[in-house]
């Protein structure tokens, strides 16, 4: 098999209550898929269980068609390739840019590596080499975001975990943020990406899952998601 | 004037030790997020190991009762944090205190048992000669003491700030899930970190121990609420507000026992904390929101 | 079998759980005090100067240091309304030393020679009698709406509050109640021990409540009478080990919080069984009748927030 994951039947509640129930989804290296769903429907839930933060109840996630990820702790599956852009950002705040990014690279034992790829975010992020040494909290809503996405890809992930990345964010700069994940994307890098702004998102995916209540109620091409109704009706406006 | 800088003086010295103390605490309660009831008691261990060892090897002096302080609180507050402290993570804090605590009395009345409830003389590692700095007057003694927990201040400093490691501690106390995420071992720097705090209060206990020429099983009872204090008064956002807690109440103490009376040095602290605790709730420098 | 010999343990035994019930109620709004012992220190001094310099007589006294304890309790419920969880536990800490340290260097109650030259009234029965109040108070406050409205502010205070309850009355109550309790129990206390002294009230003899109640489970009031029991008896049974009395107390604590972290005693999360490390002592009664039953009342007017600008 070639795919790069592949969840199946994957159920997680928080105490007795049921928040993900028998989602299951793929992913193939180089694909940008997009997860929508409203506030509450299970997407946040989705990510932290990929990244072993959260158990599951019931499901299988599978890398590269053999290993178990539910067997592993999250800085382990961290040093498989995948690396998370967290909903709201979170960075270290109290932290210097800087170290945000050696951080990012903290797995890589190669640390002149790291500084390599530290100098390419700064090259591509000219702004961050600006801010370089200024705590990472007094930082404005659209740079904490290029941060958290130069971090992740410190690690040369193989697949991006994206929650939510427009949230919070200025129109212009949302704009940025996306053209920055198409970009990303076409680096090779597999990007699942969950979010509630889907005109933007279905324009970048070519997959999309439709997530409501914990379910996937739609799944196909993302050019055909957006021509259907029911997404029009609650994400798009009501009109194509 | 002169009681003022002699008051002033004694204040740092005493308070450097609180500060080292405090760290530990601190380490514990911003990184693995437990109040560590044991660690005044781990620092006792440490002092005397340090004993021990210089009954044995009495040739070598402070630095082999340094290292086996180090080496004698490390281990134990490692087989701690295994046994006790990693299998309660996630509970209530309150959980992890007493079970802690528990472990407390067990090192406490376990060490009396073994050299008795009372003081214990501790041997004279440095001479007891006065030096004079300017005007005023402090022993030999006093001086080392200030020095040791100085350098481990900065050892420690150092380490939170310079280090990779440092770093990843850091970045667990304020968002483990991230640090997690980002490839650290959570499990292993926690470790590392009860580790290095415990290490650290071996070393400042054979530092007292010297410098007061005599180890008790019951010291931890009053270095640790005072530990504790500047902790709280500090604020876990940065270590080094810790540190210069430890030192300021150290000072207001001296000045206390100078300026009013001794008996109201203990009350000082206390004082201190509801003070600024009614005013900044979360601490001088300000918490982590956790 | 001499009966009298175990006297004193009995007495100490009753008192304390007193004083665990008293620090139960005070934590069902949801914040563990750890000033009990201080509280019971006010209760203590406060009979003690009144029988002993004032020539009063031991029940008044009683009552009056049960007043006493309610004022400071209400007082630090004051002083800690604004403060979450972490530092509230703090600072009712700080204030309980902060108490211990005026009692310290307070020389008309003796200072750190501690009161001495207290009169012996406590007998038994005043025990028992005392142990009897502090149940039956404990029992109607928290079947009452007083204890629902507590439970509720500890479990969720933005949705208490949502609700209208008003979160500063349900601290101030609880830790009013609680403390009257917990200084009845520290007069009477003082009037056994004859002597009462400011390491009494020290953050110490606090944390052993706080123990008792997390040893006994917070869940119902019977975890604390249990964790009370236990936890003073026990170190008595203990006494033939001698010297490694208290290190066997010591690991006693850590096993119990290692195997059992929620309490000995537990209630199931529906209906109202009992229950000790697994054997049901108390069945669960049906919840639906009750429930049917408190809806139909209307909150009493005094349990709202005060509509002012907020």
């Amino acid at each position: 098999m070639s795919e790069l994951l592949r969840v199946t039947d994957l159920a997680v509640s928080y105490g007795s209550v049921p928040a993900v129930d028998g989602v299951s989804l793929t992913i193939e290296p180089g694909e940008l898929r997009v997860i929508l769903g409203a506030n509450g429907a299970g997407k946040t839930t989705i990510i932290k269980t990929l990244l072993g933060l959260l158990r599951p109840r019931a499901g299988q996630i599978r890398l590269d068609g053999q290993t178990d990820l539910l067997r592993l702790r999250p800085h382990e599956i961290h040093r498989l390739g995948i690396a998370w852009v967290p909903e709201g950002r979170q960075l270290w705040n109290t932290l210097t840019v800087v170290d945000n990014l050696r951080l990012g690279g903290f797995a890589e034992p190669d640390k002149a590596l790291v500084d390599r790829r530290i100098a390419a975010m700064f090259e591509r992020f000219p702004r961050l080499r600006e801010r370089q040494d200024q705590i990472a909290g007094s930082l404005s809503g659209g740079e904490q975001q290029m941060v958290a996405i130069a971090r992740a890809l410190i690690s040369a992930p193989r697949l991006l975990l994206m929650d939510e990345p427009s949230l919070g964010l200025a129109p212009k700069v949302v704009r940025d943020v996306f053209g920055l994940v198409r970009e990303i994307n076409k680096m090779g890098i597999a990007i699942l990406m969950v979010e509630q702004n889907a005109r933007q998102a279905l324009r970048v995916a070519n997959w999309a899952y439709l997530l409501e209540t914990g379910q996937i109620v739609e799944s196909g091409q993302a050019d055909e998601i957006g021509r259907k109704e029911s997404v029009q009706a609650v994400f798009l406006g009501g009109h194509a | 004037m002169e009681l003022f800088l002699q008051q002033l003086a004694n204040g740092l010295v005493i308070g450097s030790t609180y500060s080292v103390v405090a760290i530990g605490f601190a380490l514990a309660f911003t990184v693995l997020r437990v109040i560590n009831f044991a660690h005044p008691d781990i620092f006792m261990v440490g002092m005397f190991a340090g004993l021990a060892a210089t009954a044995q090897w009495p040739a070598f002096g402070l630095l082999v009762a340094m290292v086996a302080g180090a080496a004698g609180a490390g281990v134990v507050g490692f087989v701690l944090e295994r046994t006790v402290i990693a299998p309660l993570r996630g509970r209530d804090v309150l959980m992890t205190l007493i079970g802690t605590l528990g472990v407390a009395i067990v090192l406490q009345n376990g060490m009396a048992l073994i050299v008795g409830p009372d003081p214990v003389a501790y041997p004279a590692l440095l001479p007891r000669r006065f030096i004079d700095i300017g005007p005023v007057a402090l022993t030999v003694r006093q001086v080392a003491n200030f020095a040791i927990c100085l350098l481990l201040l900065g050892l420690v400093s150092l380490y939170v700030r310079g280090t990779s490691y440092g770093r990843a501690t850091r970045a667990i106390a304020e968002r483990p899930d991230v640090a997690a995420a980002f490839g650290v071992n959570v499990a292993r720097i926690c470790q590392i970190t009860i580790l290095l705090a415990s290490m650290m209060a071996g070393v400042a206990a054979v530092s007292v121990g010297m410098l007061y020429g005599s180890a008790s099983a019951f010291v931890g009872l009053l270095y640790g609420l005072k530990a504790f204090i500047c902790m709280l008064v500090a604020g876990n956002r940065y270590f080094e507000g810790v540190m210069v807690v430890g030192l300021a109440i150290g000072i207001i103490e001296a000045l206390v026992t100078g300026y009013l009376s001794s008996s109201l040095r203990d009350a000082a602290a206390f004082f201190v904390l509801i003070g600024v605790l009614y005013f900044r709730p979360n601490g001088l420098f300000g918490s982590y929101n956790a | 079998m001499n009966f009298a010999a175990f006297e004193p343990v009995v007495i100490f035994t009753l008192l304390n759980v007193v004083m665990a019930l008293g620090l139960y109620i005070t934590a069902l709004s949801g914040q563990l005090s750890m000033a009990t012992a201080a509280i019971a220190g006010v209760g203590g001094y406060t009979s003690a100067v009144l029988t002993v310099k004032l020539g009063w007589p031991f029940l008044p006294a009683v009552v009056a240091a049960a007043l006493a304890g309610a004022l400071v309790g209400t007082l630090l419920a004051l002083i800690t309304l604004k403060m979450r969880d972490f530092i509230l536990k703090l600072t009712t800490l700080a204030f309980g030393e902060a108490l211990a340290v005026l009692a310290f260097n307070f020389d008309y109650i003796g200072g750190a020679n501690s009161f001495t030259g207290i009169g012996l009234k406590t007998t038994i029965w005043t025990a028992l009698l005392a142990t009897a109040i502090a149940l039956y108070v404990a029992w109607r406050f928290d079947a009452s709406r007083l204890g629902l409205a507590s439970r509720a502010v500890r479990d969720d205070p933005g949705a208490a509050s949502a609700m209208g309850i008003s979160i500063a009355f349900m601290r101030a109550i609880t830790f009013a109640v609680g403390g009257a309790l917990v200084a009845m129990g520290g007069a009477i206390q003082g009037h056994y021990m004859l002597v009462i002294s400011p390491h009494d009230l020290g953050f110490f003899v606090s944390l052993n409540f706080i123990i008792f109640l997390l040893f006994g489970g917070l869940q119902t009031l019977w975890g604390p009478v249990f964790g009370a029991v236990l936890l003073t008896a026990l170190p008595e049974m203990l006494r033939f080990t001698n010297e490694y009395r208290l290190i066997l107390y010591g690991l006693i604590i850590v096993l119990v919080v290692l195997l059992r972290p929620d309490g000995l005693l537990t209630r199931t999360p529906t209906g109202r069984a009992i229950r000790i490390l697994g054997y049901t002592l108390v069945p669960a009664r049906p919840v639906a009748s009750r429930a049917s039953e408190l809806s139909a009342r209307p909150l009493p007017a005094y349990l709202l927030r005060r509509q002012a600008a907020e």
